[in-house]
């Protein structure tokens, strides 16, 4: 291949799959195309920098502790590898640079490549790989890009992704230079030189290799939640069906309702009843824990009445 | 200077010495002479193996003495009952090698032995005003006595040696608890039914910074279960000894020099405790009251103070029974703390909420029910004007105000007879028909009247995780010139 694969990971770690974790300025890089992705997590890799491991992985069990009990994660996974590199390249494709007619064409085999990696990505073994899943991935609709627009007295310029230039902002009272950032989500980015409703499935078919994220996100606008075979798979196992309902009880009630019913009532009009069983089961038990805890907040209802005691009003 | 006695002689140069049945030359007294103190105790502990010194004690003595030479040596003096008696010590006293004497007074002359079965006789005394004067074979020589040498006291000087098979003996032990132990250590032998005695025992301050004496807890365990030795032995802050004779014991892993068994000098009512490493011994001049194990067992009392299983009498027949009746009573009203608002009147109730003080609204509280509001507030329900006032006759129990019962019962037998319970209050209107009302379903009245806006907690955790976690912001970086170089599409799946 002619490619130092370490030297990818190492620079893919740290400049996207940290910064997803932990939070701060991240920076996707050269699109790696789904061969690149799918290759990365051959044998066992780790990054060398123990220093940004460690908080990586404090950050993922903290996030993990908040649906199950879980003391210690392991390293990012092949499949997370690969997720990590299709969504880095999902991130380039919108690069406001490819917005220009001779540059389009990349940008869309880029989008079509990390779309590929995603479909070849194996669904979640088991619900550790799930969780271990959505500790990389929870935050991945929380990226957003700041624009900013600087205006002064002779023009205006606006800035994408990238921070103004000092020289531009100097002399502020003098040259009335006005700065104003906007944080544009990453479904909403503008301008966007592929198609949008593309790059939305591809974010959906990310979701779709990690369950957990999918329904913790449920309430997002897009892409709209839809009951997948990943999904539908977590919630039929118990385990699984816990720490979805642990995941949806963070979000509003209401609007999880909502979703979820549409879903499965979208589920139930193809006229597959099995396959909907799960979805079912899930708000059944909403339902009832529901109604578990208004029952419990009313008061105890009196004993039989004994021997010439008067009738309990 | 001394002379073989021969058969049938008589006449003894001697004073005091004699000659018994058996023709052998005996004093009123014997006595050993001994190298050093260890020789002493060597000669106690051989000599206690098979003998007691019971029989010895009343007459017996022991001092350090001193030649005129200045040397320092031993003599046990004891009362010469029989030749036997000597013969015993004697031998014994050859194997710790000691020399055996026997006289009256101030002279003592070489006991028997094989060269002269019948014993010695000193033809020449030494004009002497020392306390001893010895007449031996080998030597003859006169002592002082320097100090006395109480056994007891050397007893208890001896340090036990180590003998880790003491601990796997069988037999009684004498457990010592230290204070914070020692229940812990009872309840633990309670539980697993080991039978015992247990006392509390006091030894003065360890010294004299101390003001309060120290108190340990003991035990007497006729049969220690074998399960429980490693425990006994390796806890710290528990001593267990092994009792050695009826007022002495020593630490479980060593053993005396002496045999104590067999050395009556220890008082039956007290008790000494010998301990190992060079401790001191723990002496007890009057063994405290002893009491079963069985009586610390912890005690549980009933829950439940109402006597089990009250005969009930039988139900009285309704011929007897008359109907109660509420009838207007001429008496002041008192304890008016309840309110019974009818179902049409609770909007007015909610109208006079806002003019309510806070105190009544905060001491107020109410049960709204199918048959209206009760509404109760101990300290006087006068600050609410609607419904029919009450007055609490009984706890729990209620009748209108300005009303007695007929006929006049008490208020206990009335609250009996109505069910007054823990948990349910009656009220009786004019009409004598009660209404029971749970005690639950009263709550405070501010709470009731306030009808708050909702809010949704998912807020505060949101904003709490939004502002725990730092954004994620995409930085766009340059595409290069070949932005889709190394993009290749996956292998092809086998």
């Amino acid at each position: 291949m002619g490619l130092d694969l370490g030297r990818v990971a190492e620079g893919l770690y740290a400049s996207v799959m940290a910064p997803l974790v932990l939070g701060g300025a991240l920076r996707p890089g050269h699109a790696l195309g789904a061969r690149v992705a799918l290759a990365l997590g051959e044998g066992d890799r780790s990054p060398v920098d123990d220093e940004l491991v460690a908080r990586v992985q404090w950050a993922r069990v903290r996030r993990g502790r908040t649906l199950a009990p879980i003391d210690a994660l392991a390293g990012p996974t092949a499949a997370e590898w690969a997720l990590a590199a299709a969504l880095n390249d999902l991130l380039q494709a919108a690069n406001p640079a490819f917005d220009s007619p001779l540059r389009r064409g990349a940008a869309e085999r880029i989008l079509e490549s990390a779309a590929t990696t995603f479909e070849r990505v194996p669904g979640i073994a088991d619900m550790r790989d799930a969780l271990s899943r959505h500790t990389w991935f929870a935050r991945t609709l929380d990226i957003a890009r700041t624009d900013v627009a600087v205006s002064w007295w002779l023009g205006r310029r606006t800035y994408q992704g990238v921070d103004a230039p000092a020289r531009l902002r100097a002399w502020p009272k003098l040259r009335r230079v006005r700065v104003e950032q906007t944080a544009r989500r990453s479904l909403d980015l503008a301008p966007l030189a592929v198609d949008r409703s593309g790059y939305a499935e591809a974010f959906g078919r990310l979701l779709a290799r990690t369950p957990l994220t999918d329904l913790a996100t449920c309430t997002r606008g897009a892409p709209t939640f839809g009951w997948s075979e990943s999904t539908l798979s977590l919630v039929a196992a118990r385990a699984g069906r816990v720490l979805a309902l642990r995941a949806l009880a963070r979000l509003p009630d209401a609007r999880v309702d909502a979703v979820l019913g549409l879903a499965t009532r979208e589920l139930l009009a193809q006229g597959r009843p099995a396959i909907a069983a799960p979805a079912v089961s899930l708000l059944e038990e909403r339902a009832l824990a529901r109604a578990e805890g208004q029952l419990v907040s009313r008061p105890e209802a009196p004993p039989a009445n004994p021997r010439g005691v008067p009738p309990v009003a | 200077m001394l002379e073989r006695i021969a058969l049938h002689q008589t006449r003894l140069h001697t004073p005091g010495l004699g000659l018994d049945s058996k023709g052998v030359a005996l004093g009123a007294k014997g006595m050993v002479l001994l190298p050093s103190i260890d020789r002493l105790v060597a000669l106690l502990s051989v000599y206690t193996r098979e003998r007691s010194l019971e029989d010895l004690i009343a007459g017996l003595a022991m001092h350090v003495v001193r030649s005129k030479l200045g040397t320092r040596e031993v003599t046990f003096e004891f009362v010469a009952d029989s030749s036997d008696r000597m013969d015993r010590i004697a031998d014994t006293a050859r194997l710790v090698g000691g020399f055996t004497f026997t006289g009256t007074s101030r002279h003592f002359v070489q006991y028997r032995d094989a060269a002269a079965p019948f014993g010695y006789d000193a033809t020449q005394l030494l004009p002497t005003d020392a306390a001893v004067a010895l007449y031996g074979d080998r030597f003859t020589q006169t002592y002082d006595f320097e100090r006395t040498i109480d056994l007891r006291a050397l007893l208890l000087r001896l340090m036990p040696r180590i003998d880790p098979s003491t601990k796997a003996e069988p037999g009684p032990r004498i457990l010592v608890a230290e204070a914070g132990l020692g229940p812990a250590l009872v309840h633990y032998l309670i539980r697993s039914r080991v039978d015992g005695q247990v006392c509390a025992a006091e030894w003065p301050p360890a010294s004299a910074f101390e003001d309060a004496p120290i108190r340990r807890w003991m035990m007497r365990i006729p049969d220690l279960p074998q399960r429980m030795h490693s425990l006994v032995h390796a806890t710290p802050g528990i001593t267990c000894f092994v009792p050695v004779g009826p007022a002495v014991a020593v630490e479980a892993g060593f053993r005396h020099p002496v045999e104590l068994r067999a050395c009556p000098v220890f008082d039956p009512a007290g008790l000494v405790l010998l301990r190992g490493r060079g401790d001191e011994p723990w002496e007890i001049t009057r063994v405290p009251p002893m009491g079963e194990l069985g009586a610390f067992a912890p005690v549980e009392m009933r829950t439940s103070e109402a006597p089990t299983a009250i005969a009930k009498g039988l139900e009285l027949e309704d011929r007897v029974r008359v109907p109660l009746r509420v009838v207007p009573s001429s008496g002041p009203w008192r304890n008016v703390t309840a309110t019974w608002i009818p179902a049409a009147q609770i909007p007015l109730l909610r109208r006079l909420a806002y003019s309510l003080p806070q105190s009544t609204l905060a001491g107020a509280r109410v049960a709204v029910t199918d048959h209206g509001a009760f509404v109760r507030c101990a300290a006087g329900i006068d600050a609410i004007p609607l419904g029919t006032f009450f007055t609490e006759v009984h706890r729990n129990l209620y009748l209108p105000a300005g009303h007695d019962v007929a006929p006049a019962v008490t208020p206990e037998l009335l609250a009996r007879a109505l069910g007054a319970a823990e948990g349910r209050v009656v009220f009786v209107g004019v009409d004598a028909q009660g209404v029971a009302v749970q005690e639950g379903s009263f709550m405070s009245l501010e709470s009731a009247l306030l009808q708050a806006p909702p809010w949704e907690p998912v807020v505060a955790a949101a904003i709490e995780d939004a502002l725990s976690e730092a954004p994620i912001d995409l930085k766009v970086s340059s595409i290069g010139m070949r932005p889709t170089r190394g993009v290749r599409p996956p292998p092809t799946e086998a």
